[in-house]
């Protein structure tokens, strides 16, 4: 089971409102590599994990991804706060706002729905956590990349904060990685 | 919110953090007694911490007990919070 | 085989070295950096286009 604790990971500020910046941060909600992907394919894989370190890495990391997800819901409703709609419609956010107002909805940057498709549990753990890590690697490009987009220092620290998570997660699939393997090496039948 | 609770919060997350860092790196690293140690260290520092900032400004979580009115719907919520 | 011998690592097969903790952040450092490891901790470096 999960229990909620009313606060977040990281104190998630905003120094403006900027919809410019709402609109590609939000694939980090419900996009491709965002942070709804990466929980649900951890939490996903992990029921076919051999080894408790793997079971144990794969529940830890999908749960901190859910406070990822509420840390980019922060700053997405903080850079839509206060907008008017002549605003919203000038930054292209003018469909958004007819489906969702300032509403959260997991959708990447281009307004597409989030999707099972975006993951795979593959039932071959060797697999599922190259996958792993090839999504924390996608995942820290994806906030090198809205960096390169922001000229917001404040926002820019949480996105840096966000990335180095992706950095420390990938270590730790690698390191899952290994153990699996040889746990696997050692049941092997010749 | 105000500027002494903003604190009291971010003291709070950063103690939690670190007890999130040597639990992942415990997953992988069962037998590494140092980090053992750094990590119930830091989850008792962060108990008593959690218990002064929920004695001041209310629960944070399930199954804390609550005064009256019911404080667990009290505003701010995380997300409203200016940091 | 022989490459297995040479190195103790197999071919096909990716690997990750194991963290060895030694040092540790403050942690409000840590939080700041968003590791409390500093062998870690990778700052961005954006790269000229
Ligand atoms: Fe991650």
């Amino acid at each position: 089971m999960w229990i909620y604790e009313k606060k977040l990971q990281y104190p998630a500020k905003v120094g403006r409102a900027n919809l410019r910046m709402a609109k590609y941060l939000i694939t980090q909600y419900g996009g491709p590599d965002g942070e709804l992907a990466a929980s649900m394919r951890y939490l996903t894989q992990r029921y076919t994990m051999p080894t408790g370190q793997a079971k144990a890495i794969l529940t830890d990391i999908g749960t901190e991804e859910l406070a990822h997800l509420e840390i980019i819901a922060t700053l997405v409703y903080k850079l839509m706060d206060r907008a008017t709609v002549g605003e919203i419609e000038a930054a292209g956010l003018g469909a958004y706002y007819a489906d969702h107002d300032k509403a959260l909805y997991l959708v990447n940057g281009e307004g597409v729905p989030w999707t099972a498709a975006y993951i795979q549990s593959k039932g071959d753990p060797v697999a599922d956590l190259h996958e792993d890590m090839a999504a924390e690697e996608k995942a820290r490009a994806t906030y090198e990349w809205l960096i390169n987009l922001s000229d917001d220092p404040d926002l820019n620290d949480t996105l840096k904060f966000l990335r180095q998570r992706e950095i420390v997660h990938f270590q730790r699939f690698g390191e899952a990685l290994q153990i699996v393997q040889e746990y696997m090496d050692s049941k092997r039948i010749y | 919110m105000n500027r002494d609770q903003v604190a009291a919060l971010k003291e709070l997350m950063a103690q939690e953090f670190t007890a999130l860092e040597f639990h992942l790196y415990l997953d992988t690293h069962p037998t590494d007694q140092r980090a053992l140690m750094e990590y119930n260290e830091a989850c008792r520092q962060l108990m008593v911490l959690k218990q002064r900032y929920q004695q001041c400004f209310g629960p944070l979580t399930f199954c804390e007990t609550s005064g009256y009115p019911w404080q667990w719907i009290e505003e701010p919520w995380p997300w409203q919070i200016s940091y | 085989m022989m490459y297995e011998m040479n190195s103790g690592l197999q071919l096909a097969r990716a690997y990750v070295p194991s963290q060895v903790f030694t040092q540790r952040f403050s942690a409000m450092e840590g939080l700041s950096k968003g590791t409390i490891f500093p062998e870690l901790y990778m700052p961005y470096r954006p790269r000229r286009y």
